[in-house]
């Protein structure tokens, strides 16, 4: 990798005036930035550590609801037994990314702002759309592990599992930059369409300090999966996540959030729709599931993901609902 | 390596030397110590590097001070400049956890870490997981449990098991499978680390992972002028052999035995859970230099211009080497092809030029400085398309290729038409009248993908060129082949090429030769006058050094009424990219006799990274067809697929003996069957519910081979000292301790009392480790060699008490570790005073391996599995949640050692049935997975229950009758698996790998057939 210059301020003012600098990238866990560094597809003059910026480190849930740190790792977001009691799905998806040693290394703010897990786009070889070039190569080439939605001008699929369950909570993400702001996380991602070279609203000298989760009531109910074909450290094959607004055995309002099939963190808004003042069974999360995959367009090499997803967002909807398949709970171990 | 006082005097901007060393005390975190001493103001931070920073690590409870640049990572930091070489580098992108550390106690990886975010944290390594010369409890598990093989990853599983029990005392299976998910074991050890993790923590270990040896119960030695034959649970006898008068004669079977065929733990076990053993990129010479290639992004095209003078400029560029030789295939007319200077592009990732300086940075920066000018050629990059007619051609007109000594190469000077080379073939009877003829047929067309290697540690060698001789340490299976490859290359005596490879971290068919890298690593060293450190990322390992090609058979099997084969008719078109030797094995061809076979392979070149042999070559991709086809015919009788394959296994058409490893399938199946439950199984396809469980059978078989390059040195001292000396390597299998336990058993003695030196040609030259030969070559020279220095010692004993030599023997039982009189026990001396009768410092033999003696040649050996599968219809997902193997391998040596290797094929066989798959860009022929996450290896979480029986046998063919079990235990698991899904599924998935995707494609044309 090129060499650069490094700098640890303490404060959040200090790393905005840091991140400043021209040239200049925030580093939290590294586990992104310095696989991209290492494939030269990025090239910081100079990196702000964040690791010991006051703040960013704490993790809180009340009555409010969940304030999470910029700096807290995946391991700690996994492991945090009040987060897991009030909002499990953000815990359960912590607990199901990449491995044990990255999620002790991985910071939420680095999982927010990480890059796609596009082949094409992780190699220097390759100059995409993403990195200024005029071609994205998945579309006529391998896309086995692409996008099935929202894929016209890029088909790279949002790599961050626990995005998936904080977009489906309303979690907002609190920004430090020129102007200090909240962000709500669903407005967070920017689709293709909006802009290809950045998957986030982060300008260069903004820094991630918190997100929050806002609190739900006692009445609603979640559920999270992620699909993997190996079960030891893959990229899923999609994951979703739900919030059920019950009201007895009926359900008044859903949001379904899909992940890794599309650019960006997915509303399966069809599928809302559907659920909404009705009751969740085999045959309402069913039908469900096939609204939500109707609008996909997916490429030469990836429609098993349809069919996944489609089995997925059900299994996920009767999970949230108390009536999981064993069978499938246990993914098959007797 | 650096040490508390040895500050590097590099200037630093603010900091002077004094001003660091006045505050080194107490271990002050980087920027605390910068701030103290530059002055500056607490709320500006201050701005380090781009140049290198003396900072401090505390490492291993000792604070350390370490010269890092802003991008150094805490691995390289730990491995270059403290020296602690424990952890290790497998994949340096986070995925593999070679690299895992502990950072204030939580595992981390340090590939992913750069140093100057932890000068404030405790970081552990392996090297300070054990107090003093006790070792961690997990450790120490470790050796007992053989959680353990070529030793690469344990560091890091080490690290993450202790990890693990710091906060989990007593972890149940599910904790310890996910704490270890984040570490690959390529060799498969995960059911013994979860084993030993259990044992550490005062746990019964699980049931799941199982061996039993059955061995039969004869004690006696087999009478004069015979030797043992048969296996547990079926006849044994002695059969007449010819036995030369100076051969060590044969050995009882091993209930006879004291030290042979029972578990012993692996003598380098400690070397390897403490993070001594020394691997190739450990290797650090004084003034060596570093590597760096530049590789084509284009799979074809003319090298116009290679310009290195902007690397030659370079400050630290030692020296700059431009490819001129042609890899791969070599044409039979080379005027067929015009190039000019440079050798023809034929594959992304081939390497032009390369340059050797003082880091390893350097050598990045000036390999990126080498401007080379592409005139990019139409290429063809998958197996269908270079079948095509108007295919853009990998070689303009014929070609010819050597093997290496693990396989590859092909015959000579076949036929080539476009892309296609070949056929190799093999035929007996009139395969299209029998086939015709046949009223019951079965066929299909079967697809199996590229495989690569990736061994934990990837390839490497540092080359030491010196006027005189060149000395390599080198990543290698087989030391004297890359010898000899060198020798040839550059024309030199083999005893002026020294080759040391004392571990490891991994082969499976693709570290057998010198290596194109190799040879520009020694070219390097030679302009250079410096040694040469060249170390392939994992890129360029799954780019450019070996595969197992990707195939797609058409087989087809006639049968009559009853079942017996009629015909058998097998096309194959393989791809090992450039290079040739892509056949699908001898499954169809040789396992069941029919008088009627065929069996016509193709080689298909394309664009793509030249493959290489690979644990049982051909084997699984050819037996994943005919179990296939084998169970079709079995449903279509309306037979139970077992007794099908009984009737099948029939002696040699034309009679014959009857084959030991037919014998042995028949008595395995059986045993298989009932640990499985074979008779439980349902209907294929009839199971509830979204997720379908099946069980399917599998066959194994492989060649026994015999290697006569195999010779090794006994010596006994006068102080009772016993050494074995053998240029043969331990490539993670347990050779090393093998050969100490033969020398125990002759010299009755203990294994830990021989001192095993290997793995350098400077020793007499044994087999390469492939093929599973190694045991069948070394072995038989080692009792040999062993033998002749016992005469020997017997000698100086019966002169020194005045008894005939032939009065003396070894004793046995209660009277092991003495020499002992027939006639007279006052005579009888302990082994260290029988060797002082030595009359000079040691007694010496050098003994070559002694041919087989006469008896039936043997058809095959290997084994049975069964797999258990859940099959989720609506994902695709496939999960193996059991195996059941049930082998024969000879007579066993090291049952610990087997079971590790079995568990380690079986695991191999299950990555390649579902996972693994080397992408190429269908474009641009570049590896898209060329890494450890998306190229998928089979991790902890994934690994299945595996039981395994195993049948000692004896053929009686050598003094030793020690057969290799890595090969076989690997040939038998992907048609298991696949026979399995079928049973869960009711449809048949004929191409590997069976993802996601590919079992759905499946059961949707299958419900619409």
């Amino acid at each position: 990798m090129k060499n650069f210059e490094w700098v640890q301020p303490a404060t959040v003012a200090d790393a905005v005036a840091a991140l400043a600098h021209p040239g200049a990238m925030a580093l939290a866990g590294g586990v992104d930035l310095l696989d991209r560094l290492k494939e030269r597809i990025a090239a910081p003059s100079r990196l702000v550590s964040v690791r010991k910026v006051a703040g960013l480190d704490e993790l809180v849930v009340d009555r409010n609801g969940a304030k999470i740190g910029a700096n807290v790792t995946l391991a700690q977001i996994a492991a945090h037994a009040d987060l897991r009691r009030a909002f499990a799905i953000v815990a359960d998806a912590a607990s199901h990314a990449a491995t044990p040693q990255l999620r002790e290394m991985a910071t939420l703010g680095g999982n927010l702002a990480q890059r796609p897990r596009c082949w094409y786009f992780r190699s220097e070889e390759f100059h995409c759309k993403r990195k200024g070039g005029s071609t994205c190569f998945a579309l006529d080439g391998d896309n086995s592990m692409h996008a099935i939605f929202g894929n016209k001008l890029c088909a790279a699929p949002h790599p961050s599992t626990v995005v998936t369950a904080l977009v489906a909570l309303g979690a907002k993400v609190a920004i430090a930059g020129k102007t200090q702001r909240d962000v709500e996380l669903a407005k967070f991602f920017v689709a293709p369409e909006q802009d290809i070279t950045r998957e986030t609203v982060l300008e260069p000298d903004d820094l991630i300090t918190h997100v929050t989760i806002p609190p739900i009531p006692s009445t609603t109910r979640t559920a999270y999966t992620k699909q993997v074909a190996k079960q030891s450290f893959d990229w899923p094959l999609c994951d979703v996540a739900v919030a059920l607004a019950m009201d007895g055995r009926v359900c008044r309002q859903a949001t379904i959030v899909l992940g890794a099939v599309a650019p960006t963190p997915m509303r399966a808004t069809a599928a809302e729709k559907l659920l909404a003042n009705a009751t969740v069974d085999i045959v309402a999360a069913g039908r469900a599931a096939r609204a939500a995959i109707s609008s996909a367009t997916p490429l030469a090499h990836n429609d098993h993901k349809v069919a996944i997803l489609e089995a997925v967002i059900a299994r996920t909807l009767l999970a949230a609902v108390g009536a999981t398949n064993p069978q499938v709970a246990s993914g098959g171990q007797p | 390596m650096a040490n508390d006082d040895d500050v590097p005097d590099v200037p630093v901007s603010g900091l002077n030397r004094r001003g660091f060393l006045g505050i080194t005390a107490g271990g002050a975190a980087a920027t605390s110590l910068l701030t103290l001493s530059s002055k500056a103001s607490a709320a500006t931070p201050r701005v380090l590097g781009p140049n290198a920073v003396p900072i401090q690590l505390k490492v291993n409870g000792t604070t350390k001070t370490v010269k890092v640049e802003p991008r150094t990572t805490l691995v390289r930091a730990l491995r270059e400049q403290l020296g602690l070489t424990g952890t290790k580098v497998g994949c340096d992108r986070g995925a593999c956890g070679a690299c895992t550390v502990h950072v204030d106690g939580a595992p981390h990886l340090a590939c992913t870490t750069l140093a100057l975010e932890v000068g404030d944290r405790e970081i552990t390594t392996i090297e300070g997981l054990a107090k003093g010369q006790t070792l961690h409890p997990v450790q120490q598990a470790f050796i007992e449990e053989d959680a353990m093989q070529c030793g690469f990853c344990t560091p890091g599983m080490l690290m993450s098991c202790a990890a693990l029990l710091a906060r989990d005392k007593t972890p149940d299976r599910a904790a310890i499978r996910t704490a270890t998910s984040g570490n690959i074991c390529r060799c498969g050890t995960y059911p013994k680390v979860f084993t030993a993790v259990m044992k550490a923590s005062g746990q019964k270990p699980d049931e799941g992972w199982s061996l039993e040896t059955r061995t039969p119960k004869e004690t006696a030695p087999p009478p004069a002028g015979t030797a043992w034959v048969g296996i547990a649970g079926g006849a044994t006898s002695a059969e007449l052999r010819t036995i030369p008068e100076n051969e060590a004669k044969p050995w009882p079977m091993n209930a006879g035995l004291a030290v042979v065929g029972k578990p012993v733990a692996r003598l380098d076990g400690r070397a390897k859970v403490t993070g001594t053993a020394t691997y190739t990129a450990d290797v650090t010479l004084p003034g060596m230099l570093h590597a760096k290639r530049v590789v084509s992004p284009h799979p074809h095209a003319i090298v116009k211009r290679v310009d290195t003078k902007k690397a030659e400029k370079l400050l630290g560029v030692k020296a700059v080497f431009v490819v001129k030789k042609q890899e791969g295939a070599t044409l039979v007319d080379p005027s067929t092809e015009k190039n000019g200077t440079y050798p023809r592009v034929r594959y992304a990732g081939q390497c032009i030029a390369a340059v050797a300086a003082t880091t390893p940075d350097i050598a990045e920066e000036a390999a990126r400085l080498i401007e080379v000018d592409y005139d990019v050629q139409p290429a063809v990059t998958s197996l269908d398309a270079a079948m095509a007619a108007n295919a853009p051609l990998v070689y303009p007109a014929r070609v010819n290729m050597g093997g290496s000594a693990g396989g590859g190469g092909a015959a000579r000077d076949l036929a080539q038409k476009g892309n296609l080379r070949g056929p190799t073939q093999q035929s007996e009877g009139n395969v299209d009248t029998a086939m015709a003829a046949a009223p019951i047929k079965a066929s299909g067309t079967f697809r199996t993908q590229v495989q690569t290697h990736s061994p934990m540690e990837t390839h490497g060698i540092v080359a030491d060129w010196k006027p005189d001789k060149l000395t390599v340490y080198v990543s290698t299976q087989g030391t004297a082949t890359v010898r000899d490859e060198f020798a040839t290359v550059f024309d030199l005596p083999k005893p002026k090429v020294h080759v040391i490879c004392d571990y490891m971290g991994g082969g499976f068919g693709a570290k057998f030769g010198a290596g194109h890298f190799g040879i520009v690593a020694a070219e390097l060293s030679r302009r250079a006058k410096a040694p040469v450190r060249m170390v392939l990322d994992r890129r360029e390992q799954h780019q450019a050094v070996g595969n197992r090609p990707g195939t797609t058979q058409d087989l087809a099997l006639g049968v009559n009424r009853d079942g017996s084969l009629a015909a058998i008719d097998l096309v194959a078109h393989g791809t090992g990219g450039i290079a040739t030797g892509a056949g699908v094995g001898w499954a169809a061809a040789r396992l069941y006799p029919s008088p009627a076979v065929r069996a016509r392979q193709f080689d298909v070149f394309t664009h793509a990274g030249p493959g290489a042999a690979f644990r049982a070559p051909g084997q699984p991709q050819g037996m994943f067809a005919l179990d296939q086809l084998v169970d079709e015919l079995a449903e279509k009788l309306g037979m139970d697929p077992l007794d099908y394959r009984d009737k099948l296994d029939v002696d040699g058409i034309g009679g014959g003996l009857v084959q030991p490893d037919r014998i042995a399938r028949k008595m395995e199946r059986r045993i298989g069957a009932e640990r499985i439950g074979w008779a439980k199984r349902h209907a294929p396809g009839a199971g509830k519910g979204p997720v379908k469980y099946g069980v399917g059978v599998g066959t194994s078989m492989w060649r026994r081979i015999v290697d006569m390059d195999s010779a090794c040195e006994v010596r006994v001292g006068k102080d009772g000292s016993v050494q074995v000396r053998s240029s043969v390597m331990d490539i993670g299998t347990g050779t090393r301790t093998v050969l100490a336990m033969l020398l125990a058993e002759d010299f009755g003695l203990e294994p830990s009392q021989i001192d095993v030196k290997i793995g350098d040609t400077q020793w007499p030259i044994g087999p390469s480790s492939g093929g599973s030969k190694t045991l069948v070559g070394i072995t038989p020279a080692v009792r040999q060699a062993t033998h002749e220095v016992k005469q020997k010692l017997f000698a100086a004993v019966g002169k020194k008490l005045g008894v005939d030599p032939k009065e003396l023997r070894i004793g046995t039982g209660s009277g092991r570790g003495r020499v002992e009189s027939v006639k007279d026990p006052s005579k009888n001396l302990a082994w260290k005073q029988a060797c002082a009768t030595i009359p000079t410092d040691e007694l010496a033999a050098i003994a070559q391996r002694p041919a087989d003696w006469q008896g039936p040649p043997a058809n095959g050996y290997g084994g049975v599995q069964f797999a258990q599968v859940a099959v989720d219809v609506e994902t695709g997902v496939v999960r193996v949640l059991k195996i059941v193997a049930v082998q024969e391998c000879g007579r066993l040596i090291n049952p610990l050692a087997v079971q590790s290797q079995i568990n380690g094929g079986i695991i191999h066989g299950i990555s390649y049935a579902l996972f693994e798959d080397r992408r190429l860009d269908p474009a641009t022929g570049r590896v898209l997975n060329a890494n450890l996450d998306q190229y998928k290896v089979l991790g902890s979480k994934d690994t299945p229950f595996i039981d395994i029986v195993l049948l000692d046998q004896y053929v009686g063919l050598t003094n030793t009758d020690a057969h290799g079990i890595g090969e076989p235990a690997n040939v038998a698991t992907a048609s298991a698996v696949a026979n399995a899904v079928y049973n869960a599924i009711g449809v048949r998935i004929r191409e590997l790998p069976m993802t996601p995707r590919a079992v759905l494609a499946a059961l949707r044309k299958g419900k619409s057939a």
